[in-house]
């Protein structure tokens, strides 16, 4: 018994964290528009990620350049590379997710 | 072989359908090819709007409707010069029937909630024209935000169960609105769609009443109900127009309906 008590609490820790996690979930969309690709990274709630820390990374993944969300959630940049495209969002306490832009897509978007 | 034993019974549950009950329940159906798009899905989804019975599979002819739209953002986009015609008919019907569809190109995170108003179906066996504002939403890029908004129809189901990512076996509830205010103890149709996708075992109803499910609202125009298969699940409420339309120069009654689908899956 009490060792499915040890068992249970860690499982119960984790299940509590994941919770929290998924409904802070963080999203980033990007589209190419005019030479310049705009990000906005949200909860699912549509409040926006302030400070998010932004990753862009190329078919390599190498890293091209990186960046800071506004209060509105919002960084743009200059098309850095006509390639597939990762960019990663990094808000706080860890929460992470990313956005693949196509190479069709950042080349309609130049 | 498979294939076989599900045409036939197809055909023998429509025809037992057809024999046990001529009149069913009349749905406007909305359906997307996706109701949850990610970033990897195909962003462009194929809308179908129909008017069918939906538990016995049968069609009606479909005229052009009215209104076909979308909102997103909190803002309408008129898609009606989108839709176009296609004919279909069920397998125990020997007429192909008019309805209707639309492609639909996703571009930003958010709920779309697409609604549409028929143009007045005559319906000679009740002596009344029927018309069944109908709404789906579909959410896009993990953005979850618009799904509890009113669009502003005449008659329409406001989701307060949020109407995407639905379980097997999940309550759906929602509010009945006529002219922007609840509808007490309104009466809510509720039937599955037997042609939803990925329903490998057509589901043959024991009897009538289990064709149509029929709840109850309270007195706040608040209506719940537990959807027990994966599939998409249609949800009438029905109220009499203080308006009339004329038939062969007589007024006649309009049947105008609140309709709202969702979709559920199964846990595995």
């Amino acid at each position: 018994m009490k060792i499915l008590n040890c068992l249970f609490v860690p499982i119960f820790v984790s299940l509590l964290f994941s919770g929290t996690a998924l409904a802070h979930r963080v999203n980033l969309f990007a589209y190419v528009e005019a030479g310049k690709i705009y990000t906005e990274s949200y909860f699912p709630d549509g409040i926006p990620v302030e400070n998010g820390k932004v990753l862009v990374y190329d078919s390599q993944n190498k890293q091209l350049l990186e960046g800071v969300t506004d209060k509105k959630g919002l960084f743009s940049f200059a098309v850095p590379k006509v390639d597939d495209l990762t960019i990663v969002i990094e808000a706080t306490m860890g929460h992470k997710n990313s956005f693949k832009l196509k190479k069709s897509e950042v080349e309609a978007g130049k | 072989m498979r294939a076989l034993i599900s045409i036939l019974s197809v055909v023998i549950v429509a025809v037992m359908l057809s024999a046990v009950h001529p009149a069913f329940a009349h749905f406007g159906t909305i359906t997307p090819s996706d109701d949850i798009v990610t970033q990897d899905d195909a962003k462009t989804l194929n809308i179908q709007v129909k008017f069918i019975h939906p538990l016995e599979m049968h069609y009606m002819e479909m005229f052009k409707p009215k209104q076909f739209g979308v909102v997103h953002d909190g803002k309408k986009t008129d898609l009606l010069a989108t839709l176009q015609a296609a004919k279909k008919k069920s397998l125990s019907q020997n007429n192909q029937f008019t309805f209707w569809t639309a492609d639909f190109r996703i571009r930003r995170p958010g709920d779309y909630t697409f609604y549409v108003q028929p143009t007045p179906y005559w319906e000679p066996a009740e002596d009344k024209f029927i018309v069944h504002y109908t709404k789906v939403c579909v959410n896009a890029l993990g953005l979850e935000k618009g799904w509890d908004q009113p669009v502003g129809l005449e008659t329409e189901i406001v989701p307060l169960t949020r109407p995407y990512g639905l379980w097997t076996g999940n309550l759906f509830t929602g509010q009945v609105l006529l002219k922007s205010q609840p509808v007490s103890f309104a009466e809510v149709e509720i039937e599955y769609l037997n042609e939803s996708p990925g329903n490998i075992n057509i589901v043959v109803p024991p009897a009538d009443p289990y064709v149509t499910q029929v709840v109850k609202a309270d007195a706040n125009g608040v209506f719940s109900y537990a959807m027990p298969k994966a599939g998409w699940w249609g949800f009438a409420a029905l109220n009499d127009a203080d308006w009339k339309l004329k038939h062969d120069g007589r007024d006649k009654d309009v049947e105008i309906g609140a309709v709202y689908w969702v979709r559920t899956r199964d846990m595995k």
